[in-house]
């Protein structure tokens, strides 16, 4: 750690700061100031300064708040589970086997898919008509008719939630699987003298020495699914009767809709709603290096 | 014994990973079963393998109108600069926030996570209005600029993370041995990080390979990519399918083919860093 | 300050490379975008045009049209086309982003419900000159054009240019028809409604509906079939929290509840309705023209289509494709010639012979492929009472959240007359 004053650092990050601060600086600053004007663009020649106007409309409706919830929810299951399956297909895709080059190859399908793509081919096997999946656990006798998901409003969510499951997994294997190879044999040989059993080295091992990795990578994996849109709007754009109309989503149609002040002041606060997720990550991040 | 072992092994390994490896593969499997399935099967009841295979939307992907090689020498080429730009980038940055501390360095790292809170679709006009006044609207640049942009935050704390987690031991052990800094990080730390360095490039090249809201803004026909292929097969007369499900496995598979070859950097970081431990 | 004046107009006129041929009064527009320039004023120019296609076949038909326009304009005008995905709509926020941000091409395709966003941003040029000029402007009948200056907020002006249109009708399948006993097509709006019953069937005993009466669209764009209800009870968009309003709505919660149509009504699409049509899961269900084609080559003989009928009142919905021009655009006249190339001349009859859209152009509607053909008239009987959503600044939005208001109702979490009571407070909020 060098910790003497020297302009080596700012240089190295100083590409990639430039980039970022000539590119979204303006943008972002330019849609916070939107957030405090009635911008609506269908309306320009009434745009006025409105001080907290929209965060106060914001408050009060009711939509905004099932959203938010909705958005709680997603990131949570979407978020829990691709991390769980994407761990466990790392550990699988460490071990030695033949064909592992190829099964890591086509484990990667899922994340290579256009979202379009997702959103439909997800759409038409979950079809209450001529969808797979009916079909499926018809076979299976789990079900006894079709079940329309996307048109109901209690599976609906459910079921966006298993796509973007779906969709996350890869990202979660690849970088655990990337953070594993870190990790230095002769622990495992250690712990293997001591007996330790597989759980135990996971726990005691595994777990402990990728845990940076974990965290950041579930932190930004939050941050990148409660913004992503493409795959609810492809299934079900916010459909039915808003059961799946996630707080982007909601931001996303006020915008296309030209609603830009209401439309930014709710993307303020589900970035604030975020910062609740990454300042005590921040904090534990500063804090743990100083120690 | 070895019947027992290769129980043991079958359960532990090779099960769970079917169970998650269909899960995975089915949606793919029924994209191209429905590429190749006529219209009249694709209605009716369900067949988990066509009666009459029929290739003629893969026939078609050539000569239709939607030029599919174009868009996807398009996304390549975004892609792959993208991927380059971004990763050199962000490994620079990361190396200086996890190796140094100097003032202002939180501050930097809150800002770059801050980065990607905001959805873009709110910074549409005025991110259009820059590029058309760089002179780069259409052209692949101002593609490679926007993703670039939308990347390096996300590479720069992922790879942060992944420095963190490298024993500082080995680079010591180098700079004890009289090495200098840069030496060391060319010498030791990229090839340990090497798996690392494969993951975050993947990541980057995904996310700008399937983007769509800049990519239809930026670009005119000569300069499409993929995504924006793809979505011009939707209108307002409904999905054609057959092209649809055609053009998307044939631009899933050369991504595959090429991650094929780039995981096994994932494991070359591994041997290095057992040697030179 | 003469001095100054004359070498503005001189860099002027170098600038649009207009020839010495113009009239000197015709180049000096500087009276206001009011004037038009005229047709001497068009020098080989080229045009950007952008343009959606709603599958391959009229993307490469619009690529053909282009070309001959191209190979055969007398002024040495080229046209280069854009391809845009249409994106559910997505399109015009494109065109919209790009025109505010200064990159606006000089023509685009153009769907007359977005036209209030353009309109009061001052992005689109005012036809009407334009029109005025044009001596073959009586061939687009006046209710058409009367339409297009509603959607753009003021009678004196004119920023769409007519080029076709979809007039809504049902269409049927004669065999579950005959199967369900029905002998004659529905004449009333109650005997529609009955149809849709009896047309409800469980073929094979088993206790299940196989075959549903009709196709419902609760999901996106399908205000436009449910209007045909509202105003089938004698409601009307302008009064949409009326009891007659009310009443069409309750008809078609009923549709749902009651069974007569497939329980993935809530979230159906135009694929899905087209599709359940398709397979005979439906008998009936409402669109345009547009999808005869692809339905005769499927079905065969087994396809007939009747208008909307009466009841208390009657509508269908006109969908619409119009041009734009912007008013970035620098070469205004030679852009206006491609749009009437596509309005009334030979653009027209290949657009619409090649993809079977009702002609805006008298004279290409009497042609014989449009006289001969089925859907087609059963189309034009329409034209009367066909009309559209009212255009106002609100109405994208409305149309968005449609859906999920009316899957809301469909099942059952709100009434029909909350439901019409959400649908008129984000029309006319």
């Amino acid at each position: 750690m060098i910790k003497k004053k020297s302009i080596y650092p700012y240089l190295l990050v100083a590409p990639a700061l430039i980039i970022i601060l000539c590119v979204v600086f303006i943008p972002v600053l330019n849609a916070i100031g939107m957030s405090f004007q009635s911008y609506d663009l269908r309306r320009p020649k009434d745009i006025v300064f409105c001080g907290l106007d929209n965060y106060i409309t914001v408050f009060q409706d009711k939509l905004f708040w099932k959203a938010l919830w909705k958005t709680i929810l997603w990131v949570v299951f979407g978020v829990g589970f691709q991390f769980i399956f994407g761990f466990i297909l790392a550990l699988f895709l460490k071990k030695e086997f033949r064909g592992r080059g190829a099964v890591r190859a086509v484990s990667l399908i899922p994340w290579v898919t256009p979202g379009i793509l997702i959103g439909l081919m997800w759409r038409w096997m979950y079809d209450g008509n001529y969808g797979v999946i009916n079909d499926i656990l018809g076979k299976l006798h789990i079900l006894d008719k079709n079940i329309p998901f996307l048109s109901q409003t209690n599976t609906a969510f459910p079921a966006v939630i298993i796509t973007i499951i779906w969709q996350g997994i890869p990202f979660f294997a690849l970088m655990i699987l990337a953070g594993l190879q870190g990790i230095p044999g002769e622990l495992y040989e250690a712990a293997d003298m001591d007996g330790a059993t597989g759980i135990q080295k996971l726990f005691r091992i595994t777990i402990p020495s990728i845990k940076n990795t974990i965290f950041v990578t579930a932190l930004l994996r939050i941050i990148w699914v409660a913004n992503s849109v493409d795959v609810i709007f492809n299934m079900t754009e916010g459909g039915p009767a808003y059961a799946t109309q996630t707080l982007s989503v909601y931001v996303f149609n006020k915008a296309q809709a030209l609603d830009l002040g209401y439309s930014s002041a709710m993307a303020i606060l589900l970035a604030l709603v975020l910062c609740l997720v990454a300042i005590p990550y921040l904090i534990f991040t500063f804090k743990e290096e100083e120690s | 014994m070895k019947r027992k072992s290769f129980f043991k092994r079958f359960l532990t390994l090779y099960l769970p990973l079917i169970v998650i490896l269909i899960f995975i593969l089915f949606p793919f499997y029924w994209t191209f079963i429905t590429s190749i399935k006529s219209d009249s099967e694709l209605y009716g009841s369900i067949t988990y393998w066509p009666k009459h295979i029929q290739w003629e939307s893969y026939k078609e992907l050539f000569t239709t109108t939607v030029d599919f090689l174009a868009a996807m020498k398009n996304s390549f080429i975004v892609a792959i600069t993208t991927t380059i730009v971004s990763l050199t980038a962000s490994t620079l940055a990361s190396y200086a926030f996890s190796r140094y501390r100097f003032p202002g360095r939180k501050a930097m790292m809150a800002l770059f996570l801050s980065n990607n809170m905001f959805p873009t679709v709110l910074l549409l006009i005025p991110l259009y209005t820059m590029m058309r006044k760089l002179g780069l609207l259409y052209k692949p640049q101002s593609l490679v600029l926007a993703y670039t942009t939308f990347t390096l935050p996300f590479s720069v704390w992922l790879l942060n993370g992944f420095f963190n987690d490298l024993p500082l031991s080995l680079e010591e052990a180098a700079l004890v041995d009289g090495c200098n800094r840069r030496t060391a990080f060319f010498k030791i730390i990229l090839p340990i990080l090497s798996p690392c360095l494969v993951a975050t490039g993947v990541y980057i090249f995904m996310t700008s390979w399937n983007e769509y809201t800049f990519a239809v803004m930026f670009t005119n026909k000569a300069t499409r990519t993929i995504p924006v292929a793809l979505k011009s097969l939707i209108g307002q007369l409904g999905v054609d399918w057959g092209l649809m499900t055609a053009g998307g496995i044939i631009t899933i598979i050369p991504v595959c083919i090429m991650f094929f070859f780039a995981q096994k950097r994932l494991v070359e970081g591994l041997t290095a860093g057992a040697v030179k431990g | 300050m003469k001095k100054r004046l004359l070498s503005l107009v001189l860099a002027a006129t170098m600038i649009f490379g207009i020839t010495g041929c113009g009239t000197d009064s015709d180049s000096g527009t500087n009276s206001g975008a009011e004037e038009a320039q005229s047709t001497d004023d068009i020098s080989p120019a080229t045009i950007k045009f952008q343009y959606w296609a709603d599958n391959t076949d009229y993307s490469s038909l619009m690529q053909d049209i282009i070309k001959k326009f191209n190979d055969e304009n007398e002024y040495g005008i080229t046209v280069e086309g854009e391809e845009t995905p249409w994106d559910g709509g997505g399109y015009s926020n494109t065109l919209f982003n790009a025109a505010m941000g200064g990159g606006a091409p000089d023509v685009a395709t153009f769907k007359l419900t977005a036209t209030p966003m353009f309109v009061n941003n001052n992005l689109f040029t005012d036809l009407t000159p334009y029109i005025e000029s044009w001596d073959d402007k009586d061939d687009i009948p006046d209710n058409i054009y009367r339409v297009m200056r509603e959607a753009g907020g003021s009678d004196s002006s004119l920023y769409l240019m007519p080029w076709n249109t979809q007039i809504l009708y049902v269409y049927y399948r004669p065999s579950i028809f005959e199967e369900a006993g029905i002998t004659e097509i529905p004449q009333t709006y109650d005997e529609f409604l009955e149809a849709i019953k009896r047309c409800t069937m469980d073929t094979d005993g088993d206790g299940e509906t196989d075959v549903y009466g009709f196709g419902m669209r609760g999901g996106s764009g399908g205000q436009e079939p449910w209007g045909s209800f509202i105003h089938g009870k004698g409601g009307s968009f302008d009064q949409l929290t009326s009891e007659e309003s009310i009443q069409g709505m309750q008809d078609f919660i009923d549709l749902y509840s009651n069974g007569y149509v497939p329980k993935t009504a809530t979230s159906d699409g135009f694929q899905e309705t087209l599709s359940n049509f398709k397979s005979g899961l439906t008998a009936m269900f409402i669109h345009h023209v547009g999808s005869s084609l692809g339905l005769e080559e499927e079905l065969g003989d087994d396809v007939a289509a009747f208008m909307i009928p009466k009841g208390k009142g009657q509508w269908t919905s006109m969908g619409d494709t119009e041009t734009v021009m912007f008013d970035s655009c620098e070469n205004k006249a030679a852009a206006f010639e491609w749009m009437k190339y596509l309005a009334a001349y030979e653009g027209q009859k290949m657009w619409c012979e090649g993809t079977g859209q009702v002609p805006v152009s008298q004279s290409v509607q009497q042609g014989d492929y449009f006289q001969n053909n089925e859907f087609m008239k059963v189309s034009l009987e329409g034209i009367d009472f066909a009309g559209i959503v009212p255009v106002k600044d609100t109405t994208t939005e409305w149309i968005s959240n449609w859906p999920a208001i009316i899957s809301q109702a469909l099942t059952g979490e709100i009434s029909a007359e909350e439901c019409m009571e959400q649908l008129d407070q984000a029309l006319n909020q």
